[in-house]
């Protein structure tokens, strides 16, 4: 078959609109069986296995399938998180990626081929552009944007804020008595590669074991399980991997094994684990060093502390009015220095990140804000604004034409009555 | 685009962090603040009527009270009480968690209540659960006695771990116990100035949302760990000893009960550490040590040879006296440790360091740990 009818082929495809509608349809599909397979695999995995993916593999898929019989009373085992994680991994649908993804080069291409920029069709371009920038924003939100916490106590400040749920091994050269140098390794590293080699570190790390999620316990009197590692506290800890959970209000608590290696030799083997509050401190070569395993932090210019936190009840009973949290704002490059109250409903937008309020303390002295980072937060609202002016631009067009026909249309009809009259 | 460095490494530097989390060791990640406002410090004071033969020990770490009590036969069983901020997991978790440490089967929800006993903890209605059972690895039947109540937002355990049989007999008291508790109002947390630099806040301490439903901005603010409540961690309890005029204490890091540097040499510390039981036992702990020298492990025989009875309070101690390479500074290292075994516990002592120090010290550290009372 000659190239050019190949690539004939391939344009007619990729612009037909027979291709919009399936990507629809299997958007919609998508959506509603990804919305069933929250409730057996929590949101967070649901979100990873169906729209964060090129494909659906069987096992979420059949785990979505069951619960979405349970509307026809067809029962079957409901699939857990585990049967997820450790199923069948061979893919049986379109994921998110790929079906967003066709749609946007189907738009794309089919606007490129069919529409020409002419006045008449200036409505449509727009609609076009809107749904185009909304495929793309919402890519771009998956990619770029980020939620953390930032948890405060009366009286405390803070210039970062928290992963929810992804922890960091901290490597901290505390020898300096002005600062610390910090070597941050994600999570994501320490699972998925066995050594990190880093210039700036005097040592590799060696991931041993990573758990997910685990508990560290102290090592039970009489125990043949031997220590979890050779130094400090993981010489009298034992560590258990436990089932991933997916319950949005729970996580999971990981632990590592580590060994870290000079040219020389084995320093010894570390536990790392979020349930080991206190940094693990050692000495190399004159220089002082902490090892911790901690909720992933990002750093701010500048930071932000708790005047006052405040929970209003309406009067007479314990039904919520209002949340509010009131903060100083301060950062030193810019001279900043100042107050600001962060409620319900109207977030602090600062430094490209909305704090929002999230929650607070038992004791109602501290406060939880859920720090969002969003380059492209703007993006849905463009499009829904070029959606809509097209979509006015365009009906007001048809909706002038006809008004404007509407007084010749109407001398027809007279036309018309008189010679019926006759 | 994939990634867009969410999965790098990142090198920075910041401004020491000047308030350090007080001694809070294993807790509750998503549950318990590290930040110096610990919930102990806003804890409500608790107050007891202590049964009869039972002893008051340092609390310690997590714990806001722990008790000892000794049976005839030199057994022991420990009682703690821990007060975890948040829920703490569901009874089910913990109850499964308690389970699995004396070597029993997991129940499932419908099978909780019939494990379930009433009781009055502080004048409220409470549940305590009886298990016994031999854990992984232990020698003996252990029996853990917990209860769980839960007030203001903060879940109190309440628990009694030891022989099969001694805590089976101390269960009466441990009721009685449990009904004479008392919570006196919370001490205010201690709050920074407000010119107070940044600090570390460790993991966040989430409290319990009650926003409306129609709030937009739900974190994860309710994230409970799924299991490891009441973890209980043994509090150390220093003893009674004599400590030579040139060692200086420092800072006793976690799991340690004491640690005493020698001069002004970083090089060479001596390590003073606790176990409930018999810590593992006397040959993988030698051998542990050894590792630290670079030595290979040695079996039962040979440890034979190299371990030396040493007099100590109350009964004997084993000595091992090695030399070898230490991993860290690759200098020659001598080590001199004593295991001593005494009502139920275990005690390590450890002098390590440079091989000229360590032999000039031999003499005084022997004295030193001859002087413990326990």
């Amino acid at each position: 078959m000659p190239i050019d009818s190949i690539l004939d082929r391939l344009i007619g495809f990729f612009t037909s609109l027979r291709l919009t509608v399936v990507c629809l349809l299997l958007g919609m599909v998508l959506v509603f069986l990804g919305t069933m397979a929250q409730e057996p695999m929590g949101l967070y995995l649901a979100q990873e296995k169906f729209f964060q993916s090129f494909f659906v593999p069987a096992a979420p898929m059949w785990a979505a399938i069951k619960k979405a019989l349970q509307m026809v009373h067809i029962f079957l085992t409901p699939s857990s998180a585990t049967d997820v994680l450790f199923g069948s991994n061979f893919p049986v649908f379109p994921g998110g990626y790929l079906v967003g993804g066709v749609l946007l080069i189907n738009l794309l291409a089919s606007h490129y081929k069919r529409l020409s920029f002419t006045r008449a069709k200036a409505g449509i371009w727009m609609v076009h552009f809107g749904v185009i920038l909304l495929l793309a924003g919402q890519f771009l939100t998956d990619r770029l944007a980020r939620e953390t916490n930032l948890h405060l106590k009366e009286g405390e400040a803070k210039n970062y804020s928290e992963s929810e749920r992804e922890a960091e091994l901290a490597v901290i050269d505390t020898t300096d008595p002005g600062s610390d140098a910090v070597v941050a390794i994600p999570q994501r590293t320490l699972e998925s590669q066995k050594e990190i080699r880093r210039a700036d570190l005097p040592f590799r790390v060696r991931v041993k074991d990573f758990y997910r999620n685990s508990t560290v316990e102290e090592r039970v009197a009489g125990s043949v399980a031997p220590p979890a590692a050779t130094q400090d506290i993981g010489t009298r800890a034992t560590v258990l991997e436990q089932p991933r959970v997916t319950e949005m209000d729970r996580r999971d608590v990981p632990s590592a094994v580590i060994e870290l290696l000079t040219s020389q030799g084995s320093l010894g083997t570390w536990l790392v684990s979020e349930f080991i509050e206190q940094p693990q401190s050692f000495t190399l070569n004159g220089r002082n060093y902490e090892l911790e395993l901690r909720l992933r932090r990002y750093y701010n210019p500048f930071s932000i502390q708790l005047l006052e936190f405040k929970h209003d009840v309406y009067p007479g009973t314990d039904i919520p009015k209002n949340f509010s949290s009131r903060v100083r704002l301060t950062r030193s490059d810019t001279g900043e220095n100042r107050e600001v109250l962060i409620y319900m409903n109207s977030p602090l937008r600062y430094g490209g990140q909305t704090f929002y309020q999230s929650g607070f303390d038992p004791d109602n002295h501290g406060t939880i804000l859920q720090v969002v980072h969003n380059p492209s937060w703007l993006t849905p609202y463009f499009s829904c604004v070029l959606v809509g002016l097209g979509l006015v631009v365009q009906f007001s067009k048809h909706l002038l034409g006809f008004a404007f026909k509407r007084p010749a249309k109407k001398g027809e009809a007279a036309r018309t009555a008189a010679l019926a009259a006759r | 685009m994939a990634g867009c460095g969410r999965d790098d490494t990142q090198a920075y530097r910041v401004g020491k962090e000047t308030a350090q989390a007080p001694t809070q060791m294993m807790g509750q990640p998503g549950t318990m603040a590290s930040d110096p406002s610990s919930p102990a410090d806003a804890m409500p004071q608790l107050k007891w009527k202590l049964p009869a033969g039972w002893q008051e020990v340092p609390a310690g770490q997590m714990r806001v009270a722990s008790f000892r009590f000794a049976g005839k036969d030199g057994k022991l069983a420990d009682v703690s009480v821990i007060p975890l901020p948040g829920l703490a997991g569901s009874d089910l978790d913990n109850v499964n968690r308690w389970r699995g440490q004396v070597g029993l089967d997991q129940v499932s929800e419908d099978q909780l209540p019939k494990l379930a006993q009433a009781i009055e903890v502080a004048g409220q209605k409470a549940q305590i659960y009886d298990q016994a059972g031999q854990g992984p690895g232990a020698s003996d039947k252990t029996r853990i006695l917990a209860a769980l109540t839960r007030r203001d937002g903060v879940a109190w355990f309440f628990k009694m771990t030891g022989d099969d049989a001694l805590v089976a007999e101390q269960k009466p008291a441990f009721v009685e116990f449990l009904k004479s508790v008392s919570f006196s109002p919370a001490t205010a947390p201690p709050q920074l100035p407000p010119s107070h630099p940044p600090i570390d806040g460790g993991t966040a301490q989430n409290g319990l949302m009650h926003l409306p439903p129609s709030h937009p901005a739900i974190g994860g603010a309710e994230m409970i760990p799924p299991t490891g409540a009441g973890a209980a961690p043994v509090g150390p309890a220093k003893p009674q000893w004599q400590v030579p005029a040139d060692w200086k204490e420092a800072s006793a890091g976690q799991f340690l009960v004491a640690k005493y540097m020698i001069g002004d040499s970083a090089q060479t510390a001596i390590n003073v550490s606790r176990s409930v039981g018999d810590g593992g036992g006397v040959a993988p702990n030698v051998n542990r040590w050894r590792s630290q020298l670079g030595l290979t492990p040695l079996g039962d025989a040979e440890l034979a040879q190299q371990c030396k009875p040493i007099e100590v309070q109350g009964g004997k101690g084993t000595l091992v006296d090695i030399t070898g390479t230490d991993a860290a500074s690759k200098g020659k290292t001598r080590l001199i440790g004593v295991i001593v075994t005494q009502s139920g516990e275990t005690w390590f002592y450890k002098l390590m360091g440079d091989e000229q120090i360590v032999g000039q010290q031999s003499d005084a550290f022997a004295k030193f740990v001859k002087s413990a009372k326990y």
